[in-house]
Protein backbone atom coordinates (compact mmCIF):
# COMPACT_ATOMS: atom_id res chain seq x y z
CA UNK A 1 0.00 0.00 0.00
CA UNK A 2 1.17 3.48 -0.68
CA UNK A 3 0.70 6.60 1.34
CA UNK A 4 -2.31 8.47 -0.07
CA UNK A 5 -1.10 11.02 -2.57
CA UNK A 6 -1.40 14.59 -1.36
CA UNK A 7 -2.82 17.28 -3.62
CA UNK A 8 0.62 18.74 -4.21
CA UNK A 9 1.99 15.36 -5.12
CA UNK A 10 -0.82 14.99 -7.66
CA UNK A 11 0.00 18.23 -9.36
CA UNK A 12 3.65 17.25 -9.31
CA UNK A 13 2.89 13.83 -10.72
CA UNK A 14 1.02 15.25 -13.66
CA UNK A 15 3.84 17.56 -14.65
CA UNK A 16 6.65 15.02 -14.62
CA UNK A 17 5.32 11.68 -15.70
CA UNK A 18 7.70 9.31 -17.43
CA UNK A 19 7.05 8.15 -20.95
CA UNK A 20 5.86 4.78 -19.65
CA UNK A 21 3.49 6.45 -17.21
CA UNK A 22 2.22 8.72 -19.95
CA UNK A 23 1.41 5.66 -22.07
CA UNK A 24 -0.43 4.04 -19.15
CA UNK A 25 -2.43 7.16 -18.28
CA UNK A 26 -3.35 7.85 -21.89
CA UNK A 27 -4.43 4.23 -22.33
CA UNK A 28 -6.60 4.33 -19.22
CA UNK A 29 -8.17 7.65 -20.27
CA UNK A 30 -8.98 6.13 -23.66
CA UNK A 31 -10.51 3.04 -22.07
CA UNK A 32 -12.57 5.14 -19.65
CA UNK A 33 -14.17 6.83 -22.63
CA UNK A 34 -14.91 3.46 -24.20
CA UNK A 35 -15.95 1.44 -21.15
CA UNK A 36 -16.36 3.69 -18.11
CA UNK A 37 -14.16 3.56 -15.01
CA UNK A 38 -15.51 0.34 -13.54
CA UNK A 39 -14.91 -2.34 -16.11
CA UNK A 40 -11.33 -1.62 -17.02
CA UNK A 41 -8.83 -4.22 -15.79
CA UNK A 42 -5.13 -3.52 -15.27
CA UNK A 43 -4.49 -6.19 -17.84
CA UNK A 44 -6.49 -4.37 -20.47
CA UNK A 45 -4.75 -1.09 -19.63
CA UNK A 46 -1.35 -2.77 -19.88
CA UNK A 47 -2.19 -4.23 -23.26
CA UNK A 48 -3.48 -0.91 -24.60
CA UNK A 49 -0.38 0.91 -23.28
CA UNK A 50 1.95 -1.71 -24.74
CA UNK A 51 3.57 -2.51 -21.40
CA UNK A 52 3.50 -5.46 -19.02
CA UNK A 53 0.84 -5.70 -16.36
CA UNK A 54 3.57 -5.65 -13.70
CA UNK A 55 4.79 -2.31 -15.03
CA UNK A 56 1.35 -0.86 -14.43
CA UNK A 57 1.31 -2.20 -10.85
CA UNK A 58 4.83 -0.97 -10.19
CA UNK A 59 3.84 2.58 -11.18
CA UNK A 60 0.33 2.52 -9.74
CA UNK A 61 -0.04 -0.05 -6.97
CA UNK A 62 -3.78 0.46 -6.55
CA UNK A 63 -6.72 1.34 -8.72
CA UNK A 64 -7.20 4.56 -6.75
CA UNK A 65 -3.56 5.58 -7.37
CA UNK A 66 -4.07 4.99 -11.07
CA UNK A 67 -7.38 6.86 -11.20
CA UNK A 68 -6.02 9.93 -9.40
CA UNK A 69 -2.92 10.06 -11.59
CA UNK A 70 -5.11 9.70 -14.68
CA UNK A 71 -7.44 12.49 -13.54
CA UNK A 72 -4.47 14.82 -13.03
CA UNK A 73 -3.11 13.87 -16.44
CA UNK A 74 -6.52 14.49 -18.08
CA UNK A 75 -6.83 17.97 -16.52
CA UNK A 76 -3.35 18.84 -17.78
CA UNK A 77 -3.39 17.31 -21.23
CA UNK A 78 -7.01 17.09 -22.33
CA UNK A 79 -8.43 20.17 -20.58
CA UNK A 80 -5.52 22.62 -20.45
CA UNK A 81 -6.29 26.22 -19.49
CA UNK A 82 -5.01 29.14 -21.42
CA UNK A 83 -3.09 31.14 -18.84
CA UNK A 84 -5.10 34.22 -17.81
CA UNK A 85 -3.19 37.43 -17.24
CA UNK A 86 -6.03 39.28 -15.55
CA UNK A 87 -8.64 38.18 -13.03
CA UNK A 88 -11.16 39.67 -15.47
CA UNK A 89 -10.09 37.07 -18.05
CA UNK A 90 -11.36 34.22 -15.85
CA UNK A 91 -14.92 34.25 -17.22
CA UNK A 92 -13.47 33.70 -20.70
CA UNK A 93 -11.23 30.90 -19.44
CA UNK A 94 -14.23 29.32 -17.73
CA UNK A 95 -16.28 29.53 -20.91
CA UNK A 96 -13.52 27.78 -22.87
CA UNK A 97 -13.10 25.14 -20.15
CA UNK A 98 -16.84 24.31 -20.19
CA UNK A 99 -16.72 23.86 -23.95
CA UNK A 100 -13.79 21.46 -23.67
CA UNK A 101 -15.45 19.45 -20.87
CA UNK A 102 -18.55 19.12 -23.01
CA UNK A 103 -16.52 17.53 -25.79
CA UNK A 104 -15.24 14.75 -23.48
CA UNK A 105 -18.08 14.09 -21.01
CA UNK A 106 -16.73 10.84 -19.53
CA UNK A 107 -13.38 12.43 -18.79
CA UNK A 108 -15.04 15.54 -17.34
CA UNK A 109 -16.90 13.31 -14.88
CA UNK A 110 -13.67 11.58 -13.84
CA UNK A 111 -11.95 14.90 -13.21
CA UNK A 112 -14.96 16.23 -11.30
CA UNK A 113 -15.44 13.17 -9.10
CA UNK A 114 -11.80 12.72 -8.10
CA UNK A 115 -11.75 16.26 -6.66
CA UNK A 116 -14.66 15.38 -4.36
CA UNK A 117 -12.81 12.81 -2.25
CA UNK A 118 -11.34 15.05 0.43
CA UNK A 119 -7.63 15.18 1.18
CA UNK A 120 -6.98 11.72 -0.25
CA UNK A 121 -8.39 12.80 -3.62
CA UNK A 122 -7.25 15.16 -6.37
CA UNK A 123 -6.69 18.86 -5.62
CA UNK A 124 -10.11 20.57 -5.85
CA UNK A 125 -8.81 24.11 -6.44
CA UNK A 126 -5.66 23.82 -8.53
CA UNK A 127 -5.85 27.41 -9.78
CA UNK A 128 -6.41 29.05 -6.41
CA UNK A 129 -2.84 30.43 -6.06
CA UNK A 130 -2.94 31.90 -9.56
CA UNK A 131 -6.29 33.61 -8.87
CA UNK A 132 -4.94 35.08 -5.63
CA UNK A 133 -1.86 36.33 -7.43
CA UNK A 134 -3.91 38.09 -10.11
CA UNK A 135 -6.41 39.60 -7.71
CA UNK A 136 -3.65 40.89 -5.40
CA UNK A 137 -1.82 42.47 -8.33
CA UNK A 138 -4.90 44.11 -9.82
CA UNK A 139 -7.00 45.03 -6.80
CA UNK A 140 -4.58 45.37 -3.88
CA UNK A 141 -7.11 47.37 -1.87
CA UNK A 142 -9.58 44.48 -1.66
CA UNK A 143 -10.63 43.46 1.86
CA UNK A 144 -9.77 40.00 3.14
CA UNK A 145 -13.34 38.65 3.26
CA UNK A 146 -14.23 39.86 -0.21
CA UNK A 147 -10.96 38.57 -1.65
CA UNK A 148 -11.52 35.04 -0.36
CA UNK A 149 -15.18 35.07 -1.42
CA UNK A 150 -14.24 35.96 -4.98
CA UNK A 151 -11.32 33.54 -5.25
CA UNK A 152 -13.36 30.68 -3.76
CA UNK A 153 -16.35 31.35 -6.02
CA UNK A 154 -14.21 31.56 -9.16
CA UNK A 155 -12.36 28.36 -8.19
CA UNK A 156 -15.66 26.59 -7.78
CA UNK A 157 -16.93 27.81 -11.15
CA UNK A 158 -13.71 27.02 -12.98
CA UNK A 159 -14.07 23.27 -12.55
CA UNK A 160 -15.44 20.16 -14.19
CA UNK A 161 -18.12 19.89 -11.47
CA UNK A 162 -19.74 23.02 -12.92
CA UNK A 163 -20.12 21.32 -16.27
CA UNK A 164 -21.43 18.15 -14.60
CA UNK A 165 -24.02 20.00 -12.49
CA UNK A 166 -25.32 22.28 -15.24
CA UNK A 167 -25.48 19.34 -17.63
CA UNK A 168 -27.14 16.89 -15.25
CA UNK A 169 -29.42 19.15 -13.24
CA UNK A 170 -30.47 21.54 -15.98
CA UNK A 171 -29.98 19.54 -19.17
CA UNK A 172 -28.13 22.48 -20.66
CA UNK A 173 -26.42 22.36 -24.05
CA UNK A 174 -22.71 23.10 -24.48
CA UNK A 175 -23.44 26.69 -25.41
CA UNK A 176 -25.77 27.23 -22.47
CA UNK A 177 -23.37 25.70 -19.95
CA UNK A 178 -20.50 27.87 -21.20
CA UNK A 179 -22.75 30.93 -21.10
CA UNK A 180 -24.18 30.26 -17.63
CA UNK A 181 -20.79 29.52 -16.06
CA UNK A 182 -19.11 32.58 -17.60
CA UNK A 183 -22.11 34.73 -16.67
CA UNK A 184 -21.92 33.64 -13.02
CA UNK A 185 -18.18 34.42 -12.97
CA UNK A 186 -18.90 37.89 -14.39
CA UNK A 187 -21.50 38.42 -11.67
CA UNK A 188 -18.98 37.43 -8.99
CA UNK A 189 -16.49 39.97 -10.40
CA UNK A 190 -19.04 42.78 -10.83
CA UNK A 191 -18.48 44.57 -7.51
CA UNK A 192 -14.72 44.90 -8.04
CA UNK A 193 -14.76 45.89 -11.69
CA UNK A 194 -14.21 49.57 -11.02
CA UNK A 195 -11.69 49.12 -8.21
CA UNK A 196 -8.61 48.16 -10.20
CA UNK A 197 -5.31 49.71 -9.07
CA UNK B 1 -31.55 -3.56 11.48
CA UNK B 2 -35.02 -2.13 11.17
CA UNK B 3 -37.74 -4.68 10.44
CA UNK B 4 -39.53 -4.97 7.16
CA UNK B 5 -36.80 -3.19 5.23
CA UNK B 6 -36.21 -4.43 1.69
CA UNK B 7 -32.83 -5.88 0.74
CA UNK B 8 -31.40 -2.90 -1.22
CA UNK B 9 -32.35 -0.52 1.60
CA UNK B 10 -30.76 -2.85 4.16
CA UNK B 11 -27.59 -2.97 2.05
CA UNK B 12 -27.47 0.84 1.87
CA UNK B 13 -28.08 1.21 5.62
CA UNK B 14 -25.17 -1.15 6.29
CA UNK B 15 -22.96 0.64 3.80
CA UNK B 16 -23.75 3.94 5.55
CA UNK B 17 -22.88 2.39 8.93
CA UNK B 18 -19.62 1.05 7.46
CA UNK B 19 -18.73 4.57 6.26
CA UNK B 20 -18.18 5.56 9.87
CA UNK B 21 -15.18 3.19 9.95
CA UNK B 22 -13.93 2.90 6.37
CA UNK B 23 -13.70 5.03 3.25
CA UNK B 24 -16.26 4.17 0.59
CA UNK B 25 -13.70 2.51 -1.67
CA UNK B 26 -12.76 0.01 1.06
CA UNK B 27 -16.30 -1.23 1.62
CA UNK B 28 -16.56 -4.60 -0.12
CA UNK B 29 -19.65 -6.22 -1.60
CA UNK B 30 -18.85 -9.35 0.37
CA UNK B 31 -18.89 -7.51 3.70
CA UNK B 32 -22.19 -5.89 2.79
CA UNK B 33 -23.70 -9.24 1.84
CA UNK B 34 -22.50 -10.82 5.10
CA UNK B 35 -23.90 -7.95 7.14
CA UNK B 36 -27.32 -8.18 5.53
CA UNK B 37 -27.37 -11.96 5.35
CA UNK B 38 -27.48 -12.27 1.55
CA UNK B 39 -24.93 -13.51 -0.95
CA UNK B 40 -22.39 -11.27 -2.64
CA UNK B 41 -24.20 -12.04 -5.88
CA UNK B 42 -27.40 -10.60 -4.49
CA UNK B 43 -25.57 -7.37 -3.64
CA UNK B 44 -24.28 -7.25 -7.22
CA UNK B 45 -27.76 -7.87 -8.55
CA UNK B 46 -29.03 -4.75 -6.79
CA UNK B 47 -25.92 -2.64 -7.40
CA UNK B 48 -24.22 -3.93 -10.56
CA UNK B 49 -21.27 -1.50 -10.28
CA UNK B 50 -19.70 0.59 -7.54
CA UNK B 51 -21.17 3.64 -9.26
CA UNK B 52 -24.63 2.19 -8.66
CA UNK B 53 -23.74 1.60 -5.03
CA UNK B 54 -22.37 5.14 -4.66
CA UNK B 55 -25.51 6.65 -6.17
CA UNK B 56 -27.80 4.50 -4.06
CA UNK B 57 -25.87 5.26 -0.91
CA UNK B 58 -25.88 9.01 -1.58
CA UNK B 59 -29.64 8.89 -2.17
CA UNK B 60 -30.13 7.07 1.14
CA UNK B 61 -27.87 9.54 2.98
CA UNK B 62 -29.53 12.60 1.41
CA UNK B 63 -32.94 11.35 2.46
CA UNK B 64 -32.09 10.26 5.99
CA UNK B 65 -29.25 12.59 7.05
CA UNK B 66 -29.44 15.73 4.94
CA UNK B 67 -33.06 16.35 3.97
CA UNK B 68 -33.47 19.76 2.35
CA UNK B 69 -36.43 21.46 4.08
CA UNK B 70 -39.15 22.84 1.80
CA UNK B 71 -38.66 26.46 0.76
CA UNK B 72 -40.88 28.93 -1.08
CA UNK B 73 -38.89 32.15 -0.64
CA UNK B 74 -35.30 33.07 -1.36
CA UNK B 75 -34.68 33.62 2.35
CA UNK B 76 -35.89 30.12 3.21
CA UNK B 77 -33.75 28.66 0.44
CA UNK B 78 -30.65 30.42 1.76
CA UNK B 79 -31.36 29.34 5.34
CA UNK B 80 -31.80 25.74 4.22
CA UNK B 81 -28.56 25.79 2.22
CA UNK B 82 -26.61 27.26 5.14
CA UNK B 83 -28.07 24.72 7.57
CA UNK B 84 -27.01 21.93 5.27
CA UNK B 85 -23.38 23.13 5.19
CA UNK B 86 -23.39 22.69 8.97
CA UNK B 87 -24.99 19.26 8.68
CA UNK B 88 -22.28 18.30 6.15
CA UNK B 89 -19.63 19.54 8.60
CA UNK B 90 -20.93 17.24 11.32
CA UNK B 91 -20.90 14.16 9.04
CA UNK B 92 -18.07 14.72 6.57
CA UNK B 93 -17.83 11.08 5.47
CA UNK B 94 -21.48 11.17 4.43
CA UNK B 95 -21.13 14.56 2.76
CA UNK B 96 -18.16 13.46 0.64
CA UNK B 97 -20.17 10.48 -0.59
CA UNK B 98 -22.94 12.88 -1.66
CA UNK B 99 -20.41 15.15 -3.38
CA UNK B 100 -18.88 12.22 -5.25
CA UNK B 101 -22.25 10.82 -6.29
CA UNK B 102 -23.28 14.25 -7.61
CA UNK B 103 -20.30 14.29 -9.98
CA UNK B 104 -19.89 10.69 -11.22
CA UNK B 105 -21.00 9.70 -14.66
CA UNK B 106 -24.67 8.83 -14.04
CA UNK B 107 -25.56 5.14 -14.27
CA UNK B 108 -29.00 5.83 -15.72
CA UNK B 109 -30.85 8.64 -17.38
CA UNK B 110 -29.59 11.86 -15.78
CA UNK B 111 -32.51 13.68 -14.23
CA UNK B 112 -32.76 16.89 -12.28
CA UNK B 113 -33.18 16.27 -8.58
CA UNK B 114 -36.27 17.38 -6.68
CA UNK B 115 -34.15 20.12 -5.11
CA UNK B 116 -33.40 21.59 -8.56
CA UNK B 117 -37.05 21.55 -9.60
CA UNK B 118 -38.09 23.20 -6.32
CA UNK B 119 -35.50 25.91 -6.81
CA UNK B 120 -36.59 26.68 -10.37
CA UNK B 121 -40.23 26.79 -9.25
CA UNK B 122 -39.41 29.13 -6.35
CA UNK B 123 -37.51 31.52 -8.64
CA UNK B 124 -40.21 31.46 -11.32
CA UNK B 125 -42.90 32.21 -8.75
CA UNK B 126 -41.02 35.00 -6.99
CA UNK B 127 -39.61 36.56 -10.16
CA UNK B 128 -42.34 36.16 -12.79
CA UNK B 129 -40.78 38.80 -15.03
CA UNK B 130 -37.46 36.96 -15.25
CA UNK B 131 -36.73 35.76 -18.81
CA UNK B 132 -36.06 32.07 -19.42
CA UNK B 133 -32.29 32.38 -19.92
CA UNK B 134 -31.70 34.47 -16.82
CA UNK B 135 -33.95 32.20 -14.79
CA UNK B 136 -31.90 29.15 -15.73
CA UNK B 137 -28.58 30.91 -15.23
CA UNK B 138 -29.60 32.15 -11.78
CA UNK B 139 -31.05 28.76 -10.81
CA UNK B 140 -27.96 26.88 -12.03
CA UNK B 141 -25.59 29.11 -10.07
CA UNK B 142 -27.68 28.96 -6.88
CA UNK B 143 -28.06 25.20 -7.16
CA UNK B 144 -24.35 24.72 -7.66
CA UNK B 145 -23.33 26.89 -4.71
CA UNK B 146 -25.83 25.14 -2.41
CA UNK B 147 -24.52 21.67 -3.31
CA UNK B 148 -22.39 19.03 -1.62
CA UNK B 149 -19.64 19.58 -4.24
CA UNK B 150 -19.43 23.23 -3.13
CA UNK B 151 -19.06 22.13 0.49
CA UNK B 152 -16.41 19.56 -0.51
CA UNK B 153 -14.35 22.05 -2.52
CA UNK B 154 -14.48 24.73 0.16
CA UNK B 155 -13.49 22.24 2.84
CA UNK B 156 -10.65 20.53 1.00
CA UNK B 157 -9.36 23.32 -1.20
CA UNK B 158 -9.85 26.24 1.19
CA UNK B 159 -9.91 24.61 4.67
CA UNK B 160 -13.20 26.35 5.33
CA UNK B 161 -15.72 25.58 8.04
CA UNK B 162 -19.46 25.72 7.33
CA UNK B 163 -19.58 29.23 8.83
CA UNK B 164 -16.85 30.44 6.46
CA UNK B 165 -18.50 28.89 3.40
CA UNK B 166 -21.72 30.65 4.31
CA UNK B 167 -19.93 33.92 3.54
CA UNK B 168 -18.85 32.70 0.09
CA UNK B 169 -22.34 31.37 -0.55
CA UNK B 170 -24.09 34.59 0.57
CA UNK B 171 -21.69 36.75 -1.41
CA UNK B 172 -22.23 34.70 -4.58
CA UNK B 173 -26.01 34.58 -4.16
CA UNK B 174 -26.17 38.36 -3.76
CA UNK B 175 -24.04 38.89 -6.87
CA UNK B 176 -25.92 36.38 -9.01
CA UNK B 177 -29.28 37.84 -8.06
CA UNK B 178 -27.99 41.40 -8.42
CA UNK B 179 -30.68 44.02 -8.76
CA UNK B 180 -33.38 41.37 -9.00
CA UNK B 181 -32.85 40.57 -5.33
CA UNK B 182 -33.20 44.19 -4.25
CA UNK B 183 -36.15 44.62 -6.63
CA UNK B 184 -37.99 41.64 -5.12
CA UNK B 185 -37.26 42.88 -1.60
CA UNK B 186 -38.93 46.16 -2.53
CA UNK B 187 -41.85 44.35 -4.16
CA UNK B 188 -42.31 42.26 -1.05
CA UNK B 189 -42.14 45.39 1.08
CA UNK B 190 -44.66 47.10 -1.20
CA UNK B 191 -47.14 44.24 -1.16
CA UNK B 192 -46.88 44.04 2.59
CA UNK B 193 -47.73 47.74 2.78
CA UNK B 194 -50.58 47.33 0.28
CA UNK B 195 -52.04 44.50 2.32
CA UNK B 196 -52.22 46.62 5.39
Amino acid sequence: MTVPATSDADAQAASDVSRTQEAILAAYAELIEELGTDDVSFRLIARRAGVGERTVFRNYPTRVDLLLATAAWIEQRIFPRQESTSIFDTPLAIRAAMESYDQRPELAHVVAETTMRGISGAAPSPRRARLEQMIDAEIPSLGRAERIAIVAALSHLDSAATWVTFHREFGMSRRDIADAAAWAAEAVLDPVRSRVG
Amino acid sequence: MAEGVDTPTAILAHAAAALREHPFDDISYRTLGDAVGVSERTVYRHFPTRSHLLEGLAGWIEATEFPFPPFVTMGQFQDAARARFHAFDSSPAFAFVCARAATISPTGEAEPTFFTRALVAMLATNHPSLNERDLRRVAAALRYFASAPFWARMRTGFDMSAAEMEDVFDHTVAQVLGDRWRASETEMGASRRDGR
